[in-house]
């Protein structure tokens, strides 16, 4: 008969190497993360960069910093719209595999493609659409619109806001797409039949029947895309590299900027490397309370059969 | 048993140390050179039982040099032979700097970066930009590059050559880049007009009076006026959102009479099999004529003093610098041209070779950019140009937006 005691030691032994890994690369990095946002450290050399304690001036200076503040709004919007586009089209998409059309298993790998392109590579790709592909075609097939240097997407910094949604969409909403048709299919058919028998047409029962048994999904989804969007950073660097500039607080700054990389440049084109983890903390301590209001919302809507 | 033991790991130890080559590591930011580099380092590396890995870094605006020395050296990995700027980048590292004061190539040399009297960089090479002109088609538009060289003098030549684009078979007069990848052709080059252009070298005044918040407004009048210039004879696409490659490509395509870039753009001409005559004239940012093309060393190796192997890394130096290898790596592989006397070489490229030209003539202004913060000059002056290319904002508001950032610059 073995004892408790040996049952518990098994136990943490077998934990242990996760445990390890765990404390070296999550508790350890975010423990020493927020002791330097309170210090002025900056990993380098350079005369009279020790490690000396500033309390909150590296938080203060980031929000007094427009171009800090700046990338909060437009962070906040782009994840607001990006949220709602990938989810649609996601939910579309998932509703169009999971219908009766020949070669669905086709269609469902071909979305969920975009998801394994790494960001950077994909942000290049879309940049030469934006840049060459889309004005090259207006002037081939006699569109101005198209073809009008005023027009480009990626010259102004609105129009390229939703160029990052774009491309992002197009990454992330293959990925989206396969929690929903797992859902959808997840969906007890006797529920269907009872309604069709009732004489609800398909749009009712999408509404009545497909939405609140997939709410679960949404939990899901609406999650990974709040944080995902809240946290792009590949896609950004590569497609804009944060321009183009515009006008805030009296003030020419990069106008695609978002918050991931607003903390980048901090830390390395300003060579401050304690500010941007700062930020980082700002950023994770946000973030944090959104994601958990988002999903304490979604769980009170989900349906246990 | 256990003496017998002692002796094969001391053995071991020792063989180990003499047969496993010494490591080397050389962090640089131009990519263009990096085969040519690497091919030369292969080779130094087996005459020198030692095993040399380069690792280049930069060409974007997204990762730089200086970003990655500060993961390298957060990470204890800091590169033997790693490139510097100029006195900023010096100050970020100054406690780890070797000296290089006693090196035999110092005397070959005018163009070494010195602080206090005392060596710190070896010169990777010369390097210019002016404006590069295709001398084909400004032949052929009846332009003499003699009246390239002020504010009048291109005016008046560009209003000419945009009334010609369709005979010459141009898209636009200049081909010139502020999109959000280039800041470094504004922010950095571009901007150095105003700091050196008709200024005898090494002349810091002008740059001096900015850092410490004085803006002298009939200069700045005229700089902006220059720019707006560029900007408007510019193509629109390459202008707001064309990368390197879209703006050197328009000019080596013969798609643009002016590119605004410098001798670098060598090995992009051969490889787009550009046969026009081409050279460089002076910037027109002055009302006054100017007379000379902006010439330095850019980009210095500094040695790590607390590397172990900073001797060595002190030899691979020197052999690049007075071994024939050495000089037909710098200059015929590379395409450089040779910072140090002893080399006799000259790059086949037709505008390393301006430079040259220019450079023999003594007419060279200084590059003064570096003395402004990589984060001014990509963070607070890249996003102004930008505004101004996009049309956001007038000449007035650049003007005011330029003043503005000089003021904040007043401690």
């Amino acid at each position: 008969m073995r004892s408790k005691r040996d049952h518990t030691f098994v136990f943490w032994l077998f934990l242990s190497p996760v445990i390890f890994a765990f404390l070296m690369v999550v508790v350890v990095p975010f423990v020493l993360g927020i002791y330097y946002s309170f210090t002025d450290w900056s990993s380098s050399p350079r005369d009279g960069a020790g490690v000396q304690f500033v309390g909150f001036l590296n938080y203060a200076k980031s929000f007094a910093d427009p171009t800090f503040l700046y990338s909060f709004c437009i962070t906040a919007l782009y994840t607001i719209v990006n949220m709602a586009v990938v989810n649609v089209v996601a939910f579309a998409l998932a509703l169009f595999v999971t219908s009766r059309i020949p070669g669905r298993n086709f269609f469902r790998a071909g979305f969920f493609v975009p998801n394994l392109i790494g960001g950077l590579i994909l942000g290049y790709i879309w940049q030469f659409i934006f840049n060459s592909a889309i004005p090259n075609l207006g002037a081939l097939l006699g569109i101005k619109a198209w073809s009008d240097p005023a027009n480009l997407l990626l010259a102004k910094s609105v129009p390229a806001l939703f160029a990052i949604v774009i491309a992002g969409t197009w990454q992330y909403a293959g990925y989206i797409m396969m929690i929903y048709v797992a859902a959808i299919e997840n969906v007890p058919i006797e529920l269907h039949e009872a309604a069709q028998i009732d004489g609800a047409g398909p749009l009712r029962r999408l509404f009545a029947i497909t939405l609140p048994m997939a709410s679960q999904a949404f939990t899901i989804t609406l999650f990974l895309t709040l944080v995902n969007s809240f946290k792009q950073f590949d896609v950004n660097i590569s497609l804009t590299s944060g321009g183009p500039s515009t006008m805030f607080m009296g003030k020419a700054i990069y106008g695609t900027e978002l918050l991931a990389m607003n903390i980048y440049n901090a830390a390395f084109v300003s060579n401050d490397l304690a500010m941007g983890q700062a930020r980082a903390v700002i950023f994770f301590v946000v973030l944090a309370v959104i994601a958990t209001i988002q999903v304490g919302a979604n769980k009170k809507k989900e349906i246990e059969l | 048993m256990k003496k017998l033991l002692m002796t094969l790991l001391a053995l071991a130890t020792v063989t180990l140390a003499f047969a496993a080559p010494v490591k080397l590591t050389l962090a640089q930011g131009k990519p263009e050179i990096d085969e040519a580099l690497k091919a030369y380092a292969s080779d130094w590396s087996k005459a020198n039982n030692a095993e040399v890995t380069i690792k280049s870094v930069g060409g974007s605006s997204n990762i730089s040099l200086g970003q990655q020395l500060k993961a390298d050296y957060a990470a204890g990995d800091m590169p033997d032979i790693f490139a510097i700027d100029g006195p900023e980048s010096y100050k970020e590292w100054k406690a780890i700097i070797a000296d290089l004061s006693a090196a035999k190539w110092v005397k070959n040399t005018s163009v070494a970066f010195k602080m206090d009297g005392k060596v710190y960089g070896f010169p990777v090479a010369v390097e210019g930009w002016g404006m590069a002109y295709n001398a084909d088609l400004l032949a052929k538009a009846g332009v003499d590059p003699k009246t390239l060289n002020s504010l009048g003098g291109y005016t008046a030549a560009f209003a000419k050559l945009d009334g010609m684009k369709d005979a010459l078979g141009v898209n636009s007069v200049v081909s010139m880049a502020a999109g959000p990848d280039m800041g470094w052709v504004t922010g950095d080059h571009n901007f150095n007009s105003l700091l050196s252009n008709g200024l005898k070298y090494g002349d810091m005044s002008v740059a001096n009076a900015l850092l410490a918040g004085n803006v002298d407004a009939k200069r700045l009048t005229e700089y902006a006026d220059w720019v707006a210039l560029l900007f408007k004879y510019a193509d629109p696409t390459v202008l707001t959102t064309g990368n390197y490659d879209s703006q050197v490509g328009a000019f080596a395509n013969g798609k643009a009479v002016f590119l605004h870039q410098g001798n670098w753009t060598d090995p992009n001409m051969k490889s787009a099999n550009a046969t026009f005559k081409m050279a460089f004239a002076p910037h027109g940012s002055t009302k006054a004529v100017s007379d000379g093309i902006f010439v330095a060393a850019p980009s210095f190796y500094a040695v790590n003093s607390k590397s172990k192997n900073a001797t060595l890394a002190k030899k691979f130096l020197e052999d690049l610098a007075s071994t024939d290898r050495g000089a037909q790596y710098m200059v015929k592989e590379a395409g450089m041209i040779p910072a140090f006397s002893n080399v006799k070489l000259s790059p086949d490229g037709l505008l390393s070779k301006s430079v040259q030209t220019w450079a023999a003539s003594g007419k060279i202004y200084s590059w003064n950019q570096y003395q402004f913060t990589g984060d001014f000059r990509s963070k607070t002056l890249a996003p102004i140009y930008n505004q101004f290319a996009n049309g956001s904002i007038d000449e007035a508001k650049f003007i005011e937006l330029l003043t503005d950032a000089f003021k904040s610059l007043k401690k």
